[in-house]
């Protein structure tokens, strides 16, 4: 999941390029710095916080000069930005592969949430970068949150199908973003990224009971 | 990015007291008091304009119209001044949630009416949403604690009081979690002055933790019909 490279120092070794002339194209070379410089932000920023994170720190972990960092993005928050919406595109993908289809309503939604559990929990240093970091990188953190908090709602929505209830709360949609976020930030805040596909019965519940009632959420939840 | 250690407001939220008091102890004078609300008002309006992460002293001094010297009197850093802050705004939504219904009001009506009164006082004056849902989750995402501690209990003693037992349908810590991510988006849209339009939302997740879904959705129509007409589009 997540980035193109992982953060493995396996993966970074790999990717290092030999020092001086190698006789690769200039644009392969600037994609596989950028592509390394987007996983460093990810680990540098989970391990220490965006605020302590230096464009040193980024360059140190990723292996790449400081002149190339500066051709590649504006600063520190630019190179945050592109790999969060890396991440989120991500993370729509595997929503939608889940969501959308033929099956029940219900059935789809339970799929598309064990597959958000998955993805947050897989990789515990994107789920902290994602969610938790994003919110301490001042004003600009508010028109990320929401353009990806209305991504999420569009999605739900469009893949709906025909067999979507009828939600009796205007925004139940947005409830239901809200809930998942809600709940999952905080496990990660608590440092339980690992285990949150465990919660997939006890989140089915609460995702569904505001479309379809406690009694079809809970049969749902135990399916 | 304080993620460890106990914060202040931590610990005064865990022991027996619930709000942290934004006053100074009684043998500081008047002019005192009013500095030090003037300093909380002017860390709230910036943190409403800028977020917390890119208020600075000398945002909170130009605001309040203090000098340095007076800023660091009141507090010892900008962290606490921003602890004070949360734990006045806790302290004054739990006056108008406290004092929105009557004792004969059904937990029910009682808890939509609270939910009511609280969101309407956010609208009024933003910057507190922004300061709870927003910027307190960034600087100690354990904050929550807090809020659960100051309302969960007097949710559920409303529930006993009128059967003698509050048995939950859903667990309310969760109910909290994610009336603070709808509140943080209507922020993060720019229309934090149009949190009313997120009431029935709000009544449905304060009702249901322990009235149960249909308790709630009863109550959130209630709520929805009782706001202005930009929510009617969205009734049924």
């Amino acid at each position: 999941m997540s980035l193109p490279v992982s953060d493995s120092p396996e993966d970074l070794r790999r990717w290092r390029l030999p020092r001086g002339r190698h006789g690769l194209p200039r644009e392969l070379v600037e994609r596989s710095q950028r592509e390394r410089l987007l996983a460093a932000v990810v680990k540098v920023t989970a391990d220490k916080g965006y605020e302590s994170t230096t464009v040193s720190d980024i360059l140190g972990e990723a292996g790449v000069g400081r002149e190339s960092f500066y051709e590649l993005f504006d600063d520190k928050l630019d190179c945050m930005l592109a790999a969060h919406n890396i991440l989120v595109d991500n993370l729509e993908e595997k929503v939608r592969e889940t969501y959308f289809g033929d099956d029940p309503w219900t059935e789809r939604m339970r799929r598309a949430l064990s597959a958000t559990l998955v993805w947050f929990s897989s990789d515990p240093d994107a789920a902290r970068f994602t969610l938790v970091e994003l919110s301490t990188v001042g004003p600009a953190f508010r028109p990320v949150f929401q353009a990806a908090y209305a991504r999420a709602i569009a999605l739900l929505e469009e893949g709906g199908g025909e067999d979507a209830p009828e939600p009796e709360l205007a925004q139940a949609y947005s409830l239901a973003v809200g809930t998942i976020l809600a709940r999952i930030y905080e496990e990660i805040v608590l440092g339980r990224a690992a285990q949150l596909p465990r919660l997939l019965p006890d989140l089915t519940y609460e995702l569904l009971v505001p479309f379809v009632g406690e009694e079809r959420a809970r049969a749902a939840a135990e399916a | 990015m304080a993620r460890v250690g106990q914060s202040a407001l931590m610990q005064k939220h865990q022991s027996s007291e619930m709000a942290a008091s934004v006053l100074p102890p009684a043998s500081l004078d008047l002019e005192a008091s009013d500095q030090r609300r003037r300093i909380v008002d002017a860390m709230i309006d910036s943190c409403a304009e800028k977020t917390y992460a890119a208020t600075t002293i000398t945002d909170i001094v130009a605001r309040a119209r203090i000098s340095r010297t007076t800023f660091y009197k009141q507090f010892d850093d900008k962290r606490a001044c921003f602890e004070a802050a949360v734990g006045h705004c806790i302290e004054q939504l739990q006056e108008v949630a406290a004092s929105s219904h009557a004792t004969e009001d059904s937990p029910p009506d009682a808890v939509r009416k609270a939910t009511a009164a609280v969101i309407g006082a956010l609208a009024e004056r933003p910057g507190l949403a922004q300061l709870l849902t927003g910027d307190a989750i960034a600087v100690d995402p354990r904050v929550i604690e807090c809020y659960r501690k100051a309302t969960i209990p007097a949710l559920q003693g409303l529930w006993s009081r009128s059967d003698g037992s509050a048995q939950a349908h859903s667990d309310p810590r969760l109910a909290f979690g994610k009336a603070q991510v709808l509140i943080l988006n209507q922020i993060a849209i720019g229309k934090a002055d149009r949190l009313p339009e997120l009431l029935p939302e709000l009544v449905y997740l304060a009702v249901s933790p322990f009235g149960g879904h249909e308790a709630a959705l009863h109550q959130a129509q209630l709520a929805g019909e009782s706001t202005t007409s930009h929510v009617a589009s969205g009734e049924r």
